[in-house]
């Protein structure tokens, strides 16, 4: 032979060739699994064929198009987006407060998302201090108003303005958004409420 | 029996295979949308869309447009499609009649969004009103158009036609002067307006209130808006002594304004309202404008969880110029026209009425729904429920939030 053929196997090297009597070899040893099989063929080949079944299914699977992951949970909104604060009237002065104070009612509600903390209550006017009840911080939960009462007490008559046309609350809100600090513009009911208690405390000003 | 165990297995191999792929395939499915049919509504949209404002007024356009093309993918009307003409009023009130004019010769128009100026919502609003065509500005603040002239002491509805999504001058003004005296300590202001109605109205609901809290005006002055000379007015404010600058009036002036205020000395800021919370200002002002402020109507955009899709779409929209400060305002209010046209043809056993317009305009006093500034809703006048303003300053070269309230009374 010439080329580049396969190479002749040489004696024993085949499978099957005779023993040197000519007769048919002996059955080669088998293992505990070849044995095993023997016993258990048809079984053993529907597990592998089981087995195959599955890596095509599963390579099928993992290479399909995949739907889109639900999307994550909306964020829960900026406090301020969420919470009101409205006038509702003047109510008395609580007791054992300092003179030159004045009372009023505002309702706090939270439309929607998590509870919502005041940190604090505040308003812009030089000469007047405020307090409220309850105390800041408290907290508001989603659906509800709670009424809250802020005294102001006027500590400085020639500071305090006389009127004011759009006064409004400064209030720190916090939840787990975010924590703002947002103005609440009561109203034209507030500003005269607001500009007639200032005007009886501070009757005698001088500006 | 090996070969028939080989066939089974094959037989199940190829089964299984064909079953998974075609589970792989379930959602590959090509949805095309169908073809919309029915009636054509137009929804008009007036704004200045050339001229200085045009980068307000394209806002508006854009916004309304994403707004139209929203309701047509997702038939938000069943029946219906909308369509968008704009029309150029170059913030002039003799145009934005004549397209008033227009608007109303035209049967398929059903509402109108627009326009940015109030002294073009004034000439406007009659021809409206007397074809009952609804009309819902994004922009203007003027209180008189809701409210009537003498707002101030006896609040009178002028147009039931007219509506409007942005607040008012008459919060706008106040909240500036007691941001101005009471949180930047301002006690000493120079008051400048353009003589317009926007203009003036808000530095006057300004002034009022800074008077009041014990501030003093220092000083008052008239500009022509047709110039950019400012250098009179500038010395004017450098000699009086003033903390602060208020000005009524729009961003094709006062950037230039506060910039020949600065260069005659004085280094104080200049506040005014809506009309100059635009980046063009901040680019007219100059370098030194850092510090100075506005005003605008509603909360910032980035806390409006509402408003982040609006601000992805129009991105994804392609839209060339920005949404500006009425962009989500100028959605809402396209958006508010197809509620309402949609609650007509709801109520009409899925057809328009032949009095659509006069039912579109009534259905608009009820409309309610959470957009992209929050609820959107009108109160007895025409007026916004939503009442928010926020506080913005020149910081590192754009404007910042400072400061957001909510009129709640």
């Amino acid at each position: 032979m010439s080329g580049v053929g396969p190479v002749e196997p040489g004696e024993g090297t085949r499978a099957r060739d005779l023993a040197e009597d000519g007769s048919p070899p002996l059955p080669r040893p088998r293992g505990r699994f070849g044995q095993w099989y023997d016993r258990h063929r048809r079984g053993a080949l529907a597990a592998a064929a089981a087995t195959v079944l599955l890596a095509a299914g599963g390579s099928v699977y993992l290479t399909r198009p995949h739907a889109p992951a639900p999307a994550p949970p909306p964020a829960a909104p900026y406090p301020s987006q969420v919470t009101d604060v409205t006038y509702v009237e003047p109510v008395a002065t609580p007791k054992g407060v300092r003179p030159r104070s004045f009372s009023f009612a505002v309702a706090l509600s939270v439309e929607s998302g998590p509870p919502v903390t005041v940190r604090s209550i505040s308003q812009p006017y030089p000469g007047i201090s405020l307090t409220s009840e309850p105390l800041a911080p408290f907290t508001a939960r989603a659906g509800g108003a709670r009424n809250v009462v802020i005294t102001m007490h006027v500590t400085d008559c020639r500071k305090a303005p006389e009127s004011a046309g759009l006064p409004f609350l400064d209030v720190t809100l916090r939840n787990t958004r975010a924590i703002e600090a947002h103005s609440y513009i009561l109203g034209q009911r507030y500003a005269r409420n607001l500009s007639t208690a200032l005007q009886g405390i501070c009757k005698h000003r001088s500006r | 029996m090996r070969q028939r165990s080989l066939i089974a297995i094959t037989a199940a191999l190829a089964a299984g295979a064909l079953t998974l792929t075609a589970c792989g395939s379930r959602d590959s499915g090509d949805k095309s949308s169908s073809g919309s049919g029915g009636t054509t509504v137009t929804i008009g949209v007036d704004a200045p869309l050339t001229g200085d404002l045009s980068a307000l007024g394209l806002g508006i356009k854009n916004s309304a447009d994403l707004a139209v093309k929203t309701a047509n993918k997702d038939k938000t009307v069943s029946g219906v499609t909308f369509k968008l003409v704009a029309k150029d009023d170059q913030a002039q009130a003799s145009s934005g009649q004549q397209n008033a004019s227009a608007f109303v010769a035209d049967k398929s128009v059903l509402g109108v969004v627009g326009p940015l100026n109030s002294s073009v919502a004034q000439s406007m609003q009659k021809v409206f009103d007397a074809a009952k065509l609804v009309e819902v500005s994004p922009a203007n603040t003027s209180p008189d158009l809701t409210q009537g002239t003498n707002w101030q002491t006896k609040k009178v509805r002028p147009y039931k036609s007219y509506f409007r999504t942005a607040t008012t001058d008459a919060i706008q003004g106040p909240f500036a002067a007691e941001y101005i005296y009471n949180t930047a300590k301002k006690k000493k202001v120079f008051v400048i307006d353009d003589k317009k109605t926007y203009g003036a109205g808000l530095a006057a609901t300004f002034t009022q209130e800074f008077k009041k809290l014990g501030g003093t005006v220092v000083g008052t002055q008239h500009i022509n808006p047709d110039t950019k000379d400012f250098s009179s007015v500038a010395t004017q404010v450098k000699n009086s002594g003033a903390e602060a600058v208020y000005y009524g009036g729009e961003y094709p002036q006062a950037g230039p304004l506060s910039k020949q205020i600065k260069a005659a000395g004085a280094n104080i800021p200049l506040a005014g309202g809506d009309g100059i919370f635009d980046p063009t200002f901040i680019k007219l002002a100059g370098a030194k404008s850092t510090g100075d402020l506005a005003t605008s109507v509603g909360a910032p955009v980035e806390s409006l969880p509402s408003a982040k899709k609006f601000v992805e779409d129009y991105k994804a929209g392609g839209y060339s110029e920005e949404y500006g400060a009425y962009g989500g305002y100028s959605y809402d209010s396209t958006w508010a026209i197809i509620q309402a046209v949609k609650s007509v043809v709801d109520a009409n056993n899925g057809k328009l009425p032949s009095d659509a317009r006069a039912k579109v305009t009534a259905a608009m006093q009820n409309v309610s729904f959470d957009g992209v500034t929050g609820k959107v809703s009108f109160d007895e006048f025409g007026d916004a429920t939503n009442k928010q303003l926020t506080v913005y300053a020149v910081k590192n070269g754009a404007w910042a939030a400072v400061k957001s309230g909510t009129f709640t009374g």
